[in-house]
């Protein structure tokens, strides 16, 4: 069983003009949480802030987008991570070239029966969450 | 138990952001009513409120000990998947609300985005 939310947002511009807003420490720190370090490499470390709560993760995929806003430009940032205490969950950000500007779709996905085996999958871990977690979300949709 | 649909009136009671630390802070231990106003930046009529509309959602149950009526946080109908949903999915919608205001021109931390 996979526990999913989705949500989407239309915002002005192309996606290339957008993803600074989901790469950038001082964007994502103004929106995503209070403060974020991502290592945007797969596997890279990320890393968030929420008041005092520290959440530890890790970087899935990152794609950026082609410049311009032709139909079909994606751009989209994958990353895991976990509160203290939670399941890891696996968060999809996506930006979607259409009409005027470009539509912000976001994914959370809990996969659980996989991570309550496995704990977090981090890369190098025999699970390897890169190779299953695209999978799950599949099987979710 | 409200009569509406029970998932629709959790939803409806999560969407309040002081209500979801309302139920995190009665989750970590019962409360009364008192005890909340002392630990949350409102007003004991406020808890008042919130708490009467989580006990409606029937995320909430009271249970009297002596004169205190202590809040405890019910097992039903508030499955681990619908509270993950609820409270993931108003987490995003606060995230993306922040987003979307920044994203208008002339807003945004330091350096614009386009």
């Amino acid at each position: 069983m996979t526990d999913l939310i989705e949500r989407e947002l239309s915002l002005p511009g192309t996606p290339a003009q957008l993803w600074r807003a989901l790469t950038d420490p001082e964007w994502l720190g103004s929106w995503l949480a209070d403060e974020v370090a991502l290592e945007l490499r797969p596997g890279g470390e990320a890393r968030f802030r929420f008041g005092d709560e520290l959440r530890d993760g890790w970087v899935e995929e990152v794609s950026p987008p082609m410049p311009g806003s032709a139909p079909g430009t994606t751009g989209r940032l994958c990353f895991w991570w976990q509160a203290p205490d939670e399941t890891a969950s696996r968060v999809t950000l996506e930006l979607i070239a259409g009409g005027d500007g470009t539509t912000l779709r976001v994914i959370e996905a809990r996969p659980l029966e996989v991570l309550d085996l496995v704990g977090l999958p981090m890369p190098g871990n025999a699970a390897g969450g890169a190779r299953y977690g695209p999978a799950l979300i599949a099987a979710a949709g | 138990m409200s009569d509406r649909d029970p998932a629709g009136a959790v939803f409806e009671a999560l969407a309040d952001p002081m209500r979801r630390r309302l139920l995190q802070t009665i989750s970590a231990s019962p409360s009364t009513a008192t005890e909340l106003a002392g630990e949350l930046p409102i007003s004991r009529q406020a808890v008042a409120k919130h708490l009467t509309a989580l006990s409606q959602a029937g995320l909430l149950e009271r249970e009297r000990t002596g004169r205190d009526v202590r809040y405890r946080v019910t097992p039903e109908p508030l499955s681990d998947a619908v509270s993950w949903i609820a409270n993931v999915g108003g987490q995003w919608d606060e995230r993306l609300a922040r987003l979307a205001a920044l994203s208008e021109p002339a807003a945004g931390p330091a350096r614009p985005l386009h």
